[in-house]
């Protein structure tokens, strides 16, 4: 059966902590789980899936995204209903999987809240359905193996908190392995059937390997020392919560059981550690401390100095070679994140960096290393905090996924067929018999509820005119950009950019989501002359207004980068000063978010970016040195 | 319905590296599909549809409605796994491949099958009522515009791509089959990127640009208006050589098995593949795999370099790595000195 064209667990090469992390979760289902978190191609799914061939009396039961809640949880089985007129409980997946294994591809596209209902109903240990008319309690223990692919985002951290172990497959990096791999796949490729029989001895062995660990399992006592060391050990990584402990002291068990022994050894529990103790670790509290907040004072310098070098820059002006490609330009890391988090003094919320608890955890890794234990994950921390940003929106057009039917309100439009099935079948043999098995009644209709995933829509208005720095601002926006789009596919962003100099503002980039057209457009860029400020409001706010209108379930964002130092003449001879705040208050009475992030360096401060901010009702960043990473940051803060 | 005329796929003037890529995916349809890249009107959708009329013919159950191989008892549906087990013998009937459509606004129930309605109203119970992906066993799935397909979509594409299965646990109906189907996808870049999940799920990939020579634009305005002019003259023009390289398909397929690999060229794709720091192993496996179906398709049964190099060439392009304010290109004299 199709089922069973499985690649043989014996027959994968290398991956030797990986395969341990996965005999463990067999073995034992006290260690509460395993995420295996690995990048495209490195058999995490062939890992997992050839696990089955292992356990002759148990099923791994694949969860796929598309579940529907009634099939997790369970509903109300609609044959039983029609034919009897009784209401029976149909099992959902969570009740067909006790004393099984669930297997979830892709954990970090399940929707979260299903995600968590499967690993909690595991932790209760019982599953407790009220839906459809029945009540359904049943006791539940099941194993859940997970894969991820940290590149589509990664999981918040109280998910992962709730797998006892975690374990990152990396590529095999031996030449002649990697030859032994290809060898095998093409052999398996060729011939299925002889390639099973060859590895079946070997995947037997795996087997009653397995089957003897469980024996001896229950039969290895955990010491006082043990426990003390346990501890110990998560102590010193700061973990949350006490059920580290229990989750270390289970796998080393499981490891201690898979080598034959009846007893514990502190090198089960250092080698448990590797695989329990990493995706839970926390920053120490002293380090976080280490974080302070500046507050910038205010510049409350009533002067206003007078404009000046505008004028000459004009004459200066020229046009920017093409930014030379700025490929050492790693994301922007852990390091480069800290330094902007002295720069930027978010004035509106001065305490909500501090307390946010994705800021504290982008510390975690880059501080706070054991030995030994190396998790990817630290690496791009920035990149995953912000993928698990992507906003969820309940939809009324008819996209997105079906995640569950309501009582319509008013007409139904996108019937669901299912829920009104289940919703009218209780009632079958009452009703009046029509051609059909069921009898349908107006008030059993149900409705879709639908979810869609999507991203943000940020606008950068950028001040090219010829004050100072304005080719170092485009350049950063610039930077951010790029970033931003390459990780489009992540977090579904769409990013646009205009500039504004001498008397107009122009869209350099229409708002889009490739790479491509972003590289086509934004290959040159102006810079030099006057600042129409006023003007590069109105063009954002006409831009945004028709990106609401294509799509209304967008919250399109607007971040203005300028030094503030508006000074293009109004048509009307008005002040443009003025111009511009009436223009930021038609901004935010369009209910528009905003961002102002202000570069004025000059030692004497106008502090017009911030009266611009202040009539927009936008967040304000004021910043000395302008840099990608920073509006990185900034743009990651929004989002939260 | 029956679609109107196809414009013969040997017409189709130039594009040889997508031409090329398809008809290797026909051949050895283990090679995971191919993504087409490039502007509008570079004849991306044609060359596909064009393929229909290439599609080997093969061995499928009788009234199977995931088209089940009667010789591969691993990979039969539920349904004929019981009649396998029964003993009786399948009833066989021969089927061409098939280009099966997933039209972008396809919502997530018909791609994966859902619950049947209709059998539900009637008889009171549940019956499965297959999807897309059920039509796409063993037949070429083709994606026009994938890069513009719902996320939701795209992930349970992903699920069964990644285990040759689909599982189908939604609305009262669970539900598992095989979906192994050759996917085929284009895409303009111009109007958004596609997930790197799923550009990896890629075997091959090309790019295709409009011819820039005007002789060969010319040829093609030509060839166009000949067969608008009278499609039926045209493709009975073309008879001859359609069936030429669909003869040369058959051999090639049949070949496949027989072609054999040295281990210096694998051990040189092991490196490459290090050198260039590619994701996981499946860049190397996908390398391989095409150079044999080359070989095959080349009438040969042993692996030459070049066979390697034309497939380094269409599988790892998308597969680099790509970093702000670069092109995803490959540096291919890089490959080239590696695998000289």
């Amino acid at each position: 059966m199709f089922k069973q064209a499985i690649y043989p667990f014996a027959a994968i090469v290398g991956q030797e902590e990986v395969k341990q992390a996965v005999l463990a979760a067999l073995v034992n289902p006290q260690v509460g789980g395993l995420l295996i978190g690995g990048r495209k191609g490195t058999a995490k799914t062939t890992l997992v899936r050839s696990a089955q061939a292992l356990l002759p009396n148990q099923e791994i039961i694949n969860l796929p995204l598309n579940v529907t809640e009634d099939m997790l949880f369970g509903s109300i089985d609609i044959e039983q209903a029609v034919s009897k007129g009784e209401r029976k409980f149909l099992l959902g997946i969570m009740n067909r999987a006790d004393g099984q294994f669930i297997y979830i591809d892709e954990a970090n596209l399940l929707r979260q809240e299903l995600l968590l209902a499967v690993l909690d109903t595991n932790e209760a240990g019982f599953n407790h359905v009220e839906r459809d008319g029945i009540s359904y309690e049943q006791a539940v223990q099941y194993t859940v193996l997970a894969t991820m692919n940290p590149e589509e985002g990664t999981l918040s951290q109280p998910i992962l908190d709730r797998f006892g172990m975690y374990v990152d497959v990396q590529n095999e990096e031996r030449l002649e392995q990697r030859v032994e791999i290809i060898k095998r796949n093409i052999a398996f490729s060729r011939d299925m059937e002889h390639f099973q029989a060859v590895y079946a001895q070997a995947n037997a062995a795996l087997a009653l390997k397995i089957a003897q660990a469980r024996k001896l399992l229950p039969t290895i006592e955990f010491t006082a020392a043990m426990i003390k060391l346990a501890a110990q050990m998560c102590a010193q990584a700061f973990c949350a919560g006490h059920r580290a402990e229990l989750y270390l002291l289970e796998t080393a068990r499981a490891l201690a059981a898979l080598a034959g022994r009846n007893y514990l050894l502190p090198q089960d529990m250092d080698r448990a550690a590797v695989y329990v103790l990493p995706h839970r670790m926390r920053i120490p509290p002293e380090q976080e401390e280490n974080n302070p907040n500046q507050e910038q004072e205010e510049d409350t310098d009533s002067e206003v100095k007078e404009e000046q070098d505008n004028d000459s820059a004009d004459s200066a002006e020229h046009v920017t070679p093409p930014q030379s490609p700025d490929t050492e330009d790693a994301p922007p890391d852990a390091e480069g994140q800290q330094d902007g988090d002295n720069d930027i003094q978010p004035q509106q919320e001065p305490d909500k960096q501090q307390t946010a608890p994705e800021e504290e955890l982008a510390a975690i890794d880059r501080k706070f290393v054991l030995p030994k234990i190396v998790v990817e994950m630290g690496k791009n921390n920035l990149k995953r905090r912000g993928s698990g940003k992507r906003s969820i929106t309940r939809t009324d057009l008819k996209q997105g996924r079906y995640v569950r039917a309501e009582l319509p309100k008013g007409k139904v439009e996108d019937l669901a067929f299912d829920a009104t099935i289940r919703a009218a079948a209780p009632y079958q043999v009452l009703r009046v018999a029509n051609d059909c098995a069921l009898n349908i009644h107006k008030d059993d209709l149900r409705q879709k509820v639908r979810e869609k995933r999507i991203g943000n829509t940020f606008l950068f208005a950028v001040d090219a005119s010829g004050s100072m720095g304005a080719r170092k601002r485009m350049g950063a926006v610039k930077g951010a950009i790029f970033y931003m789009l390459q990780d489009a596919y992540q977090k579904r962003d769409r990013v646009g950019m205009l500039a504004f100099r001498r008397d107009r503002a122009e869209v350099l980039l229409p708002i889009t989501r490739s790479v491509d057209l972003a590289q086509k457009c934004l290959a040159e860029m102006s810079t030099g002359g006057k600042t129409p400020l006023a003007d590069a409001l109105a063009v954002s706010l006409q831009l945004l207004t028709r990106m609401n209108k294509q799509d209304s379930e967008m919250e399109p964002i607007l971040v203005l980068v300028t030094d503030g130092r508006a000074n293009a003449v109004e048509a009307d001879g008005g002040d443009p000063v003025a111009a511009a705040v009436k223009m930021a208050e038609r901004l935010r009475r369009a209910a528009i978010t905003s961002v102002v992030i202000d570069t004025e360096s000059d030692f004497i401060k106008l502090g017009i970016a911030k009266k611009i901010a202040q009539a927009m009702g936008a967040s304000y960043y004021s910043l000395q040195k302008l840099s990608k990473e920073q509006i990185l940051h900034i743009v990651r803060q929004i989002e939260k | 319905m029956k679609r109107t005329a196809v414009y013969p796929f040997t017409a189709i003037v130039g594009q040889n590296d997508m031409k090329l890529a398809l008809i290797l995916n026909i051949i050895n349809p283990a090679l995971g599909g191919v993504l087409i890249k490039g502007e509008k009107g570079t004849a991306k959708s044609t060359a596909v549809r064009a393929l229909a009329e290439l599609l080997p013919q093969m061995d499928v159950v009788h009234g199977c409605k995931f088209n089940c191989n009667p010789h591969e008892p691993h990979l039969l549906c539920d349904s004929c796994a019981q009649i396998y087990a029964s003993g009786t013998p399948f009833t066989i009937e021969k089927a061409k491949m098939r280009v099966v459509e997933l039209p972008v606004s396809a919502t997530e129930d018909r791609v994966v099958g859902t619950l049947d309605i209709e059998h539900a109203i009637k008889h009171g119970e549940k019956k499965f009522e297959a999807g897309i992906l059920a039509q796409a066993n063993r037949n070429i799935l083709y994606v026009d515009e994938i890069n513009l397909l719902d996320d939701h979509v795209v992930d349970v594409l992903l699920d069964a791509a990644a285990m040759g299965i689909n599982t189908v646990e939604r609305e009262g109906v669970s539900y598992s089959h095989p979906a192994r189907f050759v996917l085929v996808g284009t895409m303009n870049p111009e109007e958004g990127d596609i997930r790197p999940q799923l550009l990896d799920r890629f075997g091959l990939s090309v790019v295709v640009v409009g011819e820039h020579e005007p002789e060969q634009r010319v040829e093609v305005i030509k060839r166009r208006l000949a067969y608008e002019a009278d499609a039926d003259a045209f493709i009975a023009s073309y008879k001859d050589e359609q069936e030429k390289l669909a003869a040369r398909i058959m051999q090639a397929r049949s070949l496949l098995a027989q072609v054999t690999i040295a281990d210096d060229l694998l051990a040189k794709v092991a490196r490459l593949s290090i050198e260039l720091g590619v994701d996981g192993h499946r860049a190397d496996i996908t390398v391989i795999k095409t150079a044999l179906t080359l070989a095959a398709f080349n009438g040969r049964q042993q692996v030459e370099l070049e066979d390697v190099k034309g497939a380094a060439r269409l599988v790892l392009p998308h597969r680099m790595r790509r970093r702000p304010f670069e092109e995803g290109q490959l540096d291919w004299s890089k490959v080239e000195s590696f695998l000289a």
